[in-house]
């Protein structure tokens, strides 16, 4: 697979400034072969004197055009490698018009003027000037075209999807669209020249005639195979015959399924890294499951198990094997290489494993008799969830206190709870002697940037007001969100102060409990906050974080919900993800009981990330759209979990996706990529959740589909 | 007559020039991860006068500011030059270098300058209201199968076509 320079954030390199020089001379030598140095022979397309125009841009347009099919069909490159114009309908249809009569006019485009100049021609080099003086124009009238400049914007959009054609079928349009243009412009010369055409001139036509429509063929051969099963353009992996023999051949190898002896010893011992997916209805899942299984819906497949691909083992199951089965296909050819399907399902492991020895018709030896006494026991028992408390290392105190232990030290003195909810909330009944705070009222612009967390003396000046000391604990007290208190924690981080925690279960959790409750204000005096200024070595900026991209050097989490990761949705100047990082949405870390939200376990936190993350000696940056959200996972990995070099990317995908000069990934393809997941999921649930169901039949009407519309 | 046979034969055939270009095109996404383009490069010169004439307010225009103060430092601004010197390369391989204003016999000099500055700015100011030019969008957008590169595609023919006939006399012998 070739990495291109825009795909390696490298056009802006010297060896990017080269290879331009050297593209632009071949580009020039062409221009200036086909005659496109007079300005006579190209406004002679306008007058129907000299079709030139026509016949080289169109064949070029062709040619480029089958031989990209051919090396994305082929694997070589990926379509995200390149950069993609977007459509603008206003500005392309005004433009269009404007470009064409000054084309008429000028009787010169930039390129040929700078072919037209080479050759001496003094009128390509005032329509030069004029066209440096047009962009010069352009730019100081900006403010009053700027509006037709963004009309009608409609992002990345291909033409075959706005005909509403496969992209096959149009390559294939466009290639006999190309041969008949071709013949009409010749014989529109032909009525006007003297002399016919030259053998070899007419030779060649002949030959392109034939050549073009064939490739065109080629290419979509090259995307589907004999049998018509149709390989799919996919998350950069472009798979074709060889891919689907690569897969067919794990099949064979049985490479694609685990028996449920192996998993229930795998889950028994608490193998890392193994995460049992059981893609049932939430009401089965609900009703018995394989204990320490995920629940995971077919529609979510991709936005929950991205994280995991090709990290750990991905063990599949339903009742049956039908939809198990495609949905491991459909990941192994999105490049998830550790998916695997549990052998019988459901029905099977119950059978095998669980089925009491005393209801099995055959005789059982002893050692098989134990470990299914074993897995009965470990099977059958309910799970145990229980968040549990963390001791902070450097003294007695937690990262997560109880309201037990709130209210017991709330009379220390030496104990400042700070209250998140909104005001109103606060003043409808608080804990006694906690503070109000907004955790919005920490945040400022800077540098440009909305939401950034205020510099470190703004927060010492907004503690010392609040009456806060060095030596104190601050306990915050969060309302619907857990992220309230890990901000508060972020700015206690900047400002030095490592001794806080966040109640568990936030201020529901204390209602619950019963715990007392005031409506009187506390009193409280002002201190005086030093100013630390080196505290904080965790924030890093874009520069840096673009380092991490360009280096391979840090584990990006994106912890937006999966759909922003995917590109899906977006509320920021661009859709995606920053180049490598992975998805785990913030919600992941939570658990919820009636209204009161927690922190789910440290056992199971530990077990998520350590799927996503290395070691604990990592670099891992957290961001969010704000850094609001990515401080909850801040605070998870650092304190609950331990990882030590952990940065936080305040500024985040606001920040990022407006400054167009840095790399996104994911926007035009996870566009194509949740449109055929959607497709993919409509189908599923149109087809027959009979067991019994032929897989291949279903399996390849759903190919069929995917490529229709994905190719 | 030699001079003249010269000047308008020896071109190669069209369908191999645009074979030779479409394969420049391709060399430029697989290596470059973008397309072919000249308007920019030409902006970018704008902008650099500009620069040298009104800094501070160039600096803070809404166009050409998001540049910086190095608009040349940009790899199209080298594939321009680049285009330059090919050209330059096959017309003195064809023998086709000639200084001098190419225009119909019955046209004056001056009004086919004017013509020629007139659609400058014209092609200058559409270029970069559609991104990009016959290079950058009308070639290079097509062979993406972009949408937006095909209606300016279709556009650019149907604003010639349609005032092709003003500008007629310039080319009359």
């Amino acid at each position: 697979m070739i990495s291109t320079m825009y795909h390696l954030d490298a056009l802006g390199s010297a060896r990017a400034f080269v290879a331009a020089l050297l593209i632009g001379v071949a580009f020039g030598f062409f221009l200036e072969r086909a005659g496109f140095g007079s300005s006579r022979k190209l406004a002679g397309v306008f007058y129907f004197s000299d079709m030139s125009v026509i016949k080289v841009m169109f064949t070029a347009v062709v040619t480029a055009l089958l031989g990209l099919s051919i090396c994305v069909a082929c694997g070589w490159v990926s379509m995200d490698a390149i950069y993609l114009m977007p459509t603008v309908y206003g500005a392309h249809i005004i433009g269009g018009l404007i470009f064409g009569v000054g084309f008429v006019m000028g009787g010169w485009c930039p390129g040929t003027a700078a072919a037209g100049l080479a050759s001496g021609k003094m009128d390509a080099f005032v329509f030069l000037c004029g066209a440096v003086a047009g962009s010069a124009l352009f730019n100081e009238t900006f403010a009053f075209v700027g509006p037709l400049y963004r009309a009608g914007d409609r992002g990345i959009v291909f033409v075959y999807d706005s005909l509403g054609m496969s992209r096959i079928g149009f390559t294939l349009l466009l290639s006999i669209a190309a041969v008949l243009v071709f013949w009409g412009c010749e014989w529109i010369e032909n009525r006007r020249r003297k002399e016919p055409m030259s053998r070899r001139d007419n030779s060649v036509l002949k030959v392109v005639s034939v050549v073009l429509p064939a490739l065109a063929v080629l290419v979509a051969a090259i995307g589907t195979d004999a049998n018509g099963q149709a390989a799919i353009v996919s998350a950069g992996a472009i798979t074709s015959i060889a891919a689907e023999m690569q897969l067919l051949d794990a099949v064979e190898q049985a490479q694609d399924h685990i028996e449920p002896e192996d998993l229930a010893d795998r889950l028994v011992t608490g193998e890392p890294g193994l995460v049992v997916v059981d893609i049932r209805p939430p009401q089965e899942y609900a009703h018995f499951h394989i204990r320490g299984a995920i629940n995971v819906t077919m529609k979510d497949i991709y936005g929950n198990l991205m994280p995991y691909k090709n990290i750990g083992t991905i063990v599949l199951y339903s009742n049956g094997m039908t939809h198990p089965v495609q949905v491991r296909d459909s990941l192994y050819r999105m490049g998830f290489l550790n998916a695997y399907i549990l052998t019988d399902g459901l029905d099977g492991f119950i059978q095998r494993c669980l089925t009491p020895v005393s209801l099995r018709g055959e005789p059982v030896p002893q050692a098989t008799a134990d470990q299914i006494r074993l897995w009965r026991s470990y099977f059958l028992s309910s799970e145990d969830s229980k968040p549990s408390e963390v001791t902070k290392v450097s003294d007695e105190l937690t990262w997560l206190v109880s309201t037990e232990w709130l209210e017991k030290h709330l009379a220390d003195g030496n104990v400042k709870v700070i209250d998140l909810r909104s005001q109103p909330e606060y003043n409808s009944g608080h804990i006694a002697g906690s503070l109000a705070l907004a955790a919005e009222n920490l945040r400022t612009n800077s540098n440009g940037v909305g939401s950034m967390l205020q510099p470190v003396d703004m927060l010492a000046r907004h503690v010392s007001l609040m009456g806060i000391r060095p030596e104190e604990t601050v306990v915050f007290v969060h309302g619907d969100k857990i992220h309230d208190a890990t901000l508060a924690g972020m700015a206690m981080e900047r400002i030095g102060h490592e001794q806080y925690a966040i109640l568990t279960g936030g201020f529901e959790q204390w209602k619950t409990d019963g715990r007392p409750l005031t409506t009187a204000l506390p009193g409280s005096s002002a201190s005086s906050y030093p100013v630390i200024p080196d505290a904080d070595n965790f924030t890093v900026d874009y520069k840096r974080v673009l380092q991490h991209v360009q280096k391979k050097s840090a584990v990006i989490i994106d912890v937006r919900p999966a759909d922003y990761y995917m590109g899906a949705k977006s509320d920021e100047a661009r859709a995606g993800h920053i180049p490598g990082a992975i998805n785990r949405a913030y919600t992941e870390d939570i658990q919820k009981t009636g209204d009161i939200q927690q922190l789910k376990s440290v056992d199971e936190l530990e077990k998520a990330y350590s799927l996503i993350i290395p070691s604990k000696d990592t670099v891992v940056v957290v961001h969010c759209r704000t850094g609001h959200q990515a401080s909850q996972t801040f605070f998870v990995l650092k304190h609950l979990l331990g990882y030590r070099r952990l940065c936080w990317y305040d500024a985040g995908w606001a920040e990022w996706a407006a400054r167009t000069d840095l790399p996104i990934e994911g926007a035009p393809l996870a566009k194509k990529q949740s449109f055929l997941l959607l497709r993919k999921d409509a189908l599923l649930r149109t087809l027959p959740r009979t067991r019994g169901l032929q897989p291949r039949s279903s399996h390849f009407l759903m190919n069929r589909l995917i490529f229709l519309v994905g190719v | 007559m030699k001079k003249q046979a010269n000047e308008n034969q020896n071109f190669m055939n069209p369908y191999l020039a645009g074979l030779g270009l479409g394969l420049t095109l391709l060399a430029s996404f697989l290596i470059l991860g973008a397309g072919l383009g000249a308007s920019s490069g030409i902006a970018r010169i704008a902008a650099c006068a500009e620069l040298c004439v009104a800094r501070a307010h160039t600096l803070s225009s809404g166009y050409f500011g998001k540049w910086g103060d190095a608009p040349l430092r940009y790899y199209l601004v080298f594939m321009l030059v680049g285009t330059f010197l090919g050209a330059l390369c096959s017309a003195l391989l064809a023998d086709r270098v000639r200084l001098r204003v190419e225009r119909g016999a019955k046209t004056s000099t001056g009004r086919r300058v004017m013509y020629a500055f007139a659609g400058g700015i014209l092609v200058g100011f559409a270029s970069r209201l559609a991104n990009g030019c016959t290079s950058g969008q009308a070639l290079t957008g097509s062979a993406l199968l972009l949408t937006g590169s095909f209606a300016f595609l279709v556009f650019i023919f149907v604003g010639g076509y349609s005032t092709a006939w003003l500008f007629r006399r310039q080319w009359n012998d």
